[in-house]
C-alpha cells in the first residue's frame, strides 16, 4: 500500500497555550519584528530620497522600481541577502560610507509565471558600485539559481568597483572575478541568463552581462572595459563612454549586445516577453492534480508559540502544523529517536520532507524511567535523520530542516556511544545529498548540531533565520561558563567566597554573555552572509512555499520519483514491524 | 534612438524619410544609382553613397552593396521605403545578420504575408474572411476547374508570390481557363521565379479598401482608419482617399479592431496595410497584407495627424507605441493623386525627360511629396511617379475642390503627366458622389461613364 498517509496534526492555540502566555510571546516577537522591519526599510531606502531623485532625473528607474515593473502584478518578491554589510562602514574618517544591501538587490521574482533570480545593482547607492561582499552576494544568488535551475536576470547599472575598498572586493577566489565564473557555469548548465544594461557598465560590470543569452541596452547604457576618462586624448576628441560603448557600438557593430530599447520600461517589458518564451514551470504537474491549501492552523499564530525566553521549550509539532498544507503530516519513525521529528508533508501542493528538533522532554532510551531534554542530538535521533535525509534524497523529495538545536549530546556516555561517528555519518549524508534542502534556523543553532542539520556549509538552496535566531558555536551563558570554568564547581556555581571576587567574576561572565548574545543577533549574522535572509514568523510559510515551488519548477536536472515508488515507503514498512 | 539611418530607396519616398529622420535628429545616409547621381534629394541627406549602376538590379536591388554602405557608414538602421527591397524577407534577414535594424516588419512576418496563400489561411483563422477561392496553392488546371465550378465564374487566377498585376488573369468562363492558367503560371515563373497560382472569386464591381496599422514589439497595435484606393488603372493605384465614402463608423471599428488584433496575433511589428475588397453588398473580403510603408500613406497622415514614418522609426528602436486607439481621431477628408510622367495619349507609356518647369502649388491644406525640381531629368530606369499631391479639407466635396484647384495650377513642362486624367476623374459625377468601384478609370477611358470627357487626347 504505497500510499502517503497524511494525518492532521496540531491544535488550536487555546488548547495548548494560556492566553496570557501566547499574548506575552506575541508581544515580544512583534517588538523584534518591528525592529527588523525598520532595518529592512533602512536598507531598501538605499542612500535616500536625494539619490532616488538623482536616478529619476536621468530618466531611469531605481533598482526596486525595476523589480516592480519586471514582476507579475500582485506577486510577492522574496529578497535574499537583504542585510549583507548591514551596519558596516567603509572608507576613512569623515568619508565613511554605508552601503545598504551591499549596493545590490538579489531576489526571487515571479516573471511571466516563472520564478527567476533577479540581480539588480542598487543605483541609489554609489551608482550601483561593487563594495566588499557585493561579489559574494551576487555569487550566492547565482549559486542558488544554478542549484534550482531558475533563470537569472541581471539588471545592470554599475559604475564599477568602489575603488577606496577595491582590495577587499577585487582579488580573492570569491572576488568579483568569480561572478564571471558563475556566469559561465550557469551557461554551461543550461540555465537561461538575460541581462539588461540601464546605465554605467564599466569594467567588471561590463563583463557580467556578456555571457548572458540575451543582452539589452537602453539608449543611455554603455558597456566599456575602461571608461572615456582613461582614454588618452579622449577629452580633446570629445570621446564619451556612450560613444565608445553605447548601443550604437554594441548592438550594431561589436555584437556584444542584442537589442536596444528606449528606456527602462520598454526593456523590462522585452525581458518579460523573453521569459514568457521559456518552458513553463512543472509546479502544477508535480502537484499530481492535488489541491494547494493553506495550513489549517493559521501560520500567523507562529509568533504566539515561540516563548519570549529562549530557554523555555515549545511544541514543535504545533509549528509544523502552521507551516504545511492543511496541517497534514505523515510522521515516519515516530517511536525512535524522539528528540527528532521526521515526516512528509506538502507545501504549496508539493511534497517535502520535514526534519525538526523536538523541544519537549523525551524518554531516555537507556533508562526508560528517566526523561531528557529535546533540542539535542542523541544517537538514535542522529541515525534517524541521517536515514530519513538519505531516503528523501533517493526519492527526490526536497528537505525542509527546522533547526532549534543546542548541539550534540556531550559527556562520557556520548563519546562511548560514538556520537562523533554517527554525527560524521549524518554530515556525510547531507554533504552528498543532491536533493534541494531548505534550512530554517528557527531559534537556537549551536555547535555541531548546526552543521549536522544542513546549515549553510552543506549547501542548502537557502538558509533562513527568524528574528529570534541565535546562531553561535555555543550560547553566551555556556561560553561564559567555559571561560570561567576554573572558578566554578560541578554545578557551575562559584567556588569563590570573597564578596569582591564574586562580584568581579559575575561581572566578567555577564560581559562575555552579553557580547556573545549581541553577536548572535540574526541581522549581524546576515550582515556577514552567515544566513541568507531573516524573515518574520508569518513570512516563513510563503517563503517556504516559494522555495518549494522553485525546487519543482525546472525539470530534467534532478530525480523526482512518483510517490508510488518512494523508498520512503520501505522506511515506513520496516519500522512499522 | 538610432544615430544614423540609411535610406535604401530613391525619389520622393527617400526624401520623405530623410526629412522625418532630420526632425528626429537622426543622421541620414542616402544611397543612389549612377543614374540618380544628380537627384536633388541627395543634397538633403548628410551623406550620399553610390551603390552601383543605373539598373535597379545593380543598385536599389543590390542587397550586398546596400548593407555594406550601411555598415561602412555606421548606420544602425535602414529604411527600405516602398518597392525595391521593402518586402524582401531575405534582405531583412541579411540586415539582421549585419546588425542593421530593418525599419519594417520582422522577416517571419514578411515571409508569412509574402506567401499570399498562407496569408489567406492565417487571416481566415483570425476572423478575416478572404475572397472565396482555393485554400492554398492550386495543384493544376483540373484542380482550378473543379474549384472554379464550385465558386462560379468569373474567377481570378493569381500568382502566389505575385503583386502588381503580374501573373494575374480574369477567367470569364470554363472555356478560357486552360489558356489563362498556362499564361498566368508562365508569367509568374518569369516574374517571381515561382509558378504557383491560386484562384479566387472575381468580384466585378469591387472597391479596394485598406486599413493602416501600427504595431510595436510589445504586442500593442492600433489602426489608423482606412483608405480607399479603387481608382486604379491596370491594378495601379492613381487616386486614394481617406476616409472611404462607403465605410461607416461601425464597419471601421469592427474591421479596424479585427486587423489590429490580427497584427498582434501573427507577431506583426511596424507599419503595415491590410487590404480588402468590398463587394456590392458591402462585405469586406481580406486580400493581402502589405508589409511596408505604402505610397498612399500621406492621406492617413493628413486625417489622423500622425507621422507614420516617425512612428516606424520609433517602433524599430523598440519604443512602445505612444498612441492608443483612443488617440486616433479622423479629422476631415484627404485625397492623394499620384502624378506620373506618363503619356495618356500613348497608352500611359512612361515619358521620361527633362522638366523645363516644375512649380507645385503652394496652397494651405495641400501637401506635395516630391524630390523633383525644375531642370531635373527623369531617368528612364525606374517607375514614373514624380510627385504625390495630397489635399486635406473638412469635408469630401471641399477636399475634391482643393485638389482640383491645386492640380489646375500645377505647372509642369517638359514631360507629359497624368494630371489631366486626375482632373477629369475627380470631376466625374461618380467620383464626386463617392459611387464608384475599381472599374471607374477603365470605363472612363472607354468613354462609358456619365461624365466621360475627352481627356489626355
Amino acid at each position: 500500500m504505497a500510499k502517503v498517509l497524511l494525518q492532521a496534526i496540531g491544535s488550536s492555540l487555546e488548547a495548548f497555550l494560556k492566553a496570557e502566555e501566547s499574548g506575552a510571546n506575541a508581544e515580544a516577537m512583534e517588538k523584534l519584528e518591528r525592529e527588523l522591519e525598520a532595518k529592512r526599510a533602512e536598507v531598501k531606502a538605499g542612500w535616500g530620497a536625494e539619490y532616488v531623485e538623482r536616478v529619476h532625473k536621468k530618466g531611469k528607474l531605481t533598482a526596486w522600481e525595476r523589480l516592480d515593473q519586471l514582476k507579475d502584478a500582485g506577486t510577492r518578491v522574496f529578497p535574499v541577502g537583504t542585510f549583507v554589510n548591514y551596519g558596516q562602514e567603509f572608507g576613512e574618517g569623515k568619508d565613511k560610507k554605508k552601503c545598504p544591501g551591499a549596493g545590490v538587490v538579489t531576489a526571487f521574482v515571479t516573471v511571466a509565471g516563472r520564478y527567476t533570480m533577479v540581480i539588480a545593482n542598487d543605483n541609489t547607492v554609489a551608482s550601483g558600485a561593487w563594495w566588499p561582499q557585493t561579489p559574494e552576494k551576487i555569487e550566492r544568488a547565482q549559486h542558488i539559481a544554478l542549484r534550482l535551475r531558475i533563470p537569472v536576470i541581471y539588471l545592470v547599472d554599475c559604475s564599477g568597483l568602489y575603488l577606496p575598498e577595491q582590495s577587499r572586493s577585487f582579488p580573492g577566489p570569491t572576488g568579483a572575478g568569480f561572478i564571471f565564473k558563475m556566469n559561465s557555469l550557469l551557461s554551461a548548465n543550461g540555465v537561461p541568463q538575460i541581462a539588461a544594461v540601464f546605465g554605467d557598465c564599466i569594467a567588471g560590470g561590463g563583463y557580467m552581462p556578456i555571457i548572458s543569452d540575451r543582452v539589452y541596452m537602453t539608449e543611455q547604457a554603455y558597456m566599456v572595459i575602461a571608461g572615456a576618462a582613461l582614454i588618452k586624448g579622449g577629452k580633446s576628441q570629445n570621446i564619451t563612454s556612450l560613444t565608445i560603448g553605447g548601443p550604437d557600438v554594441h548592438v550594431h557593430i561589436s555584437n556584444c549586445a542584442d537589442f536596444r530599447g528606449p528606456d527602462d520600461e520598454a526593456v523590462l517589458k522585452m525581458i518579460r516577453r523573453d521569459v514568457s518564451l521559456l518552458p513553463t514551470t512543472a509546479i502544477e504537474y508535480y502537484k499530481y492534480d492535488g489541491d494547494t491549501n493553506e495550513p489549517a492552523r493559521d501560520s500567523r499564530e507562529l509568533k504566539c508559540i515561540f516563548p519570549y525566553d529562549y530557554r523555555m521549550s515549545y511544541d514543535m509539532r504545533q509549528v509544523i502544523a502552521r507551516l504545511v498544507d492543511s496541517s497534514l503530516f505523515w510522521e515516519l519513525l515516530p517511536g525512535k529517536g524522539e528528540e527528532m521529528i521526521t515526516g512528509i508533508a506538502k507545501i504549496g501542493g508539493l511534497y517535502v520532507g520535514v526534519i525538526a528538533n523536538n523541544q519537549s522532554l523525551i524518554r531516555h532510551t537507556e533508562y526508560p524511567d528517566q526523561k531528557r531534554p529535546g533540542g539535542i542530538l542523541y544517537r538514535e535521533g542522529i541515525a534517524k535523520i541521517s536515514q530519513f535525509s538519505r531516503t528523501c534524497n533517493d526519492d527526490g523529495i526536497p528537505i525542509v530542516w527546522l533547526q532549534d538545536i543546542s548541539g550534540f549530546d556531550i559527556g562520557a556516555e556520548a563519546e562511548k556511544e560514538g556520537l562523533l561517528g554517527y554525527g560524521s555519518s549524518l554530515i556525510y549524508t547531507n554533504s552528498t545529498n543532491s536533493v534541494p534542502m531548505i534550512t530554517v534556523l528557527l531559534r537556537k543553532s549551536s555547535g555541531a548540531g548546526y552543521y549536522a542539520m544542513a546549515s549553510s556549509a552543506y549547501d542548502p538552496v537557502i538558509q533562513l533565520s527568524t528574528p529570534i535566531t541565535r546562531l553561535a558555536v555555543m550560547g553566551g551563558r555556556t561560553l561564559a561558563i567555559g571561560a570561567f570554568r576554573t572558578r566554578l564547581d560541578d554545578n557551575f556555581e562559584l567556588i569563590e567566597t570573597n564578596e569582591e571576587e564574586i562580584r568581579k567574576i559575575k561581572r566578567g561572565m555577564q560581559e562575555v554573555e552579553d557580547r556573545i548574545t549581541c553577536d548572535m543577533d540574526p541581522v549581524k549574522s546576515a550582515a556577514i552572509r552567515d544566513t541568507d535572509e531573516v524573515v518574520l514568523m508569518h513570512e516563513l510559510r510563503p517563503y517556504l512555499r516559494a522555495m518549494t515551488e522553485m525546487c519543482y519548477q525546472a525539470i530534467g536536472y534532478r530525480r523526482i520519483k512518483n510517490p508510488r515508488i518512494w523508498s520512503m515507503h520501505d522506511l515506513g514498512t520496516l519500522t512499522d514491524i | 534612438m538610432f544615430r544614423s539611418v540609411l535610406i535604401a530607396n530613391r525619389g520622393e519616398i527617400a526624401l520623405r524619410v530623410i526629412r522625418a529622420c532630420k526632425e528626429m535628429g537622426i543622421r541620414t545616409v542616402a544611397v543612389h544609382s549612377e543614374a540618380d547621381r544628380n537627384s536633388p534629394h541627395l543634397d538633403e541627406a548628410d551623406k550620399a553613397v553610390c551603390i552601383g549602376g543605373s539598373r535597379s538590379s545593380e543598385s536599389y536591388l543590390n542587397m550586398e552593396a546596400i548593407i555594406q554602405a550601411a555598415v561602412q557608414n555606421d548606420c544602425q538602421a535602414l529604411h527600405p521605403g516602398y518597392g525595391f527591397l521593402a518586402e524582401n524577407a531575405l534582405f531583412s534577414a541579411l540586415c539582421a545578420q549585419s546588425k542593421v535594424t530593418f525599419i519594417g516588419p520582422p522577416p517571419h512576418a514578411v515571409r508569412l504575408m509574402g506567401d499570399k496563400a498562407r496569408a489567406r489561411e492565417t487571416m481566415k483563422r483570425l476572423g478575416l474572411d478572404p475572397i472565396p477561392g482555393s485554400e492554398g496553392t492550386l495543384q493544376g488546371v483540373e484542380h482550378a476547374a473543379l474549384l472554379a465550378g464550385g465558386i462560379g465564374y468569373p474567377v481570378l487566377l493569381k500568382a502566389t508570390a505575385g503583386g502588381g498585376g503580374k501573373g494575374m488573369r480574369v477567367v470569364r468562363g470554363a472555356g478560357d481557363l486552360k489558356h489563362a492558367y498556362s499564361e498566368a503560371s508562365l508569367e509568374a515563373e518569369k516574374a517571381f521565379g515561382n509558378a504557383s497560382l491560386y484562384l479566387e472569386k472575381f468580384i466585378t464591381s469591387g472597391r479596394h479598401i485598406e486599413f493602416q496599422i501600427l504595431a510595436d514589439v510589445f504586442g500593442n497595435s492600433v489602426y489608423l482608419g482606412e483608405r480607399e484606393c479603387s481608382i486604379q488603372r491596370s491594378h495601379q493605384k492613381l487616386i486614394e482617399e481617406s476616409p472611404s465614402p462607403v465605410i461607416t463608423e461601425e464597419i471601421r471599428r469592427e474591421y479596424g479592431n479585427k486587423v489590429a488584433r490580427a497584427a498582434t496575433a501573427i507577431g506583426y511589428v511596424n507599419a503595415g496595410t491590410v487590404e480588402f475588397l468590398r463587394d456590392e453588398d458591402g462585405k469586406l473580403y481580406f486580400m493581402e497584407v502589405n508589409a511596408r510603408l505604402q505610397v498612399e500613406h500621406p492621406v492617413t497622415e493628413m486625417v489622423t495627424g500622425f507621422d507614420i514614418v516617425r512612428e516606424q522609426l520609433k517602433i524599430a528602436a523598440n519604443c512602445p507605441l505612444s498612441i492608443t486607439q483612443a488617440d486616433v481621431k479622423l479629422t476631415g477628408h484627404a485625397i492623394e493623386t499620384r502624378i506620373n510622367a506618363e503619356d495618356p495619349a500613348r497608352d500611359f507609356r512612361p515619358d521620361p525627360g527633362t522638366l523645363s518647369a516644375f512649380e507645385p502649388p503652394a496652397f494651405d491644406s495641400i501637401r506635395v511629396d516630391t524630390h523633383i525640381k525644375a531642370g531635373y531629368t527623369i531617368p528612364p530606369f525606374y517607375d514614373s511617379l514624380i510627385c504625390k499631391l495630397i489635399g486635406h479639407a473638412s469635408t469630401r466635396p471641399k477636399a475634391i475642390d482643393t485638389v482640383l484647384k491645386a492640380l489646375r495650377s500645377f505647372k509642369i513642362e517638359g514631360v507629359k503627366t497624368t494630371i489631366p486624367l486626375h482632373i477629369a476623374i475627380l470631376d466625374t459625377p461618380e467620383f464626386r458622389k463617392g459611387d464608384y468601384d475599381t472599374r471607374l478609370v477603365q470605363e472612363f477611358l472607354a468613354g462609358k461613364t456619365r461624365g466621360a470627357a475627352k481627356t489626355g487626347k
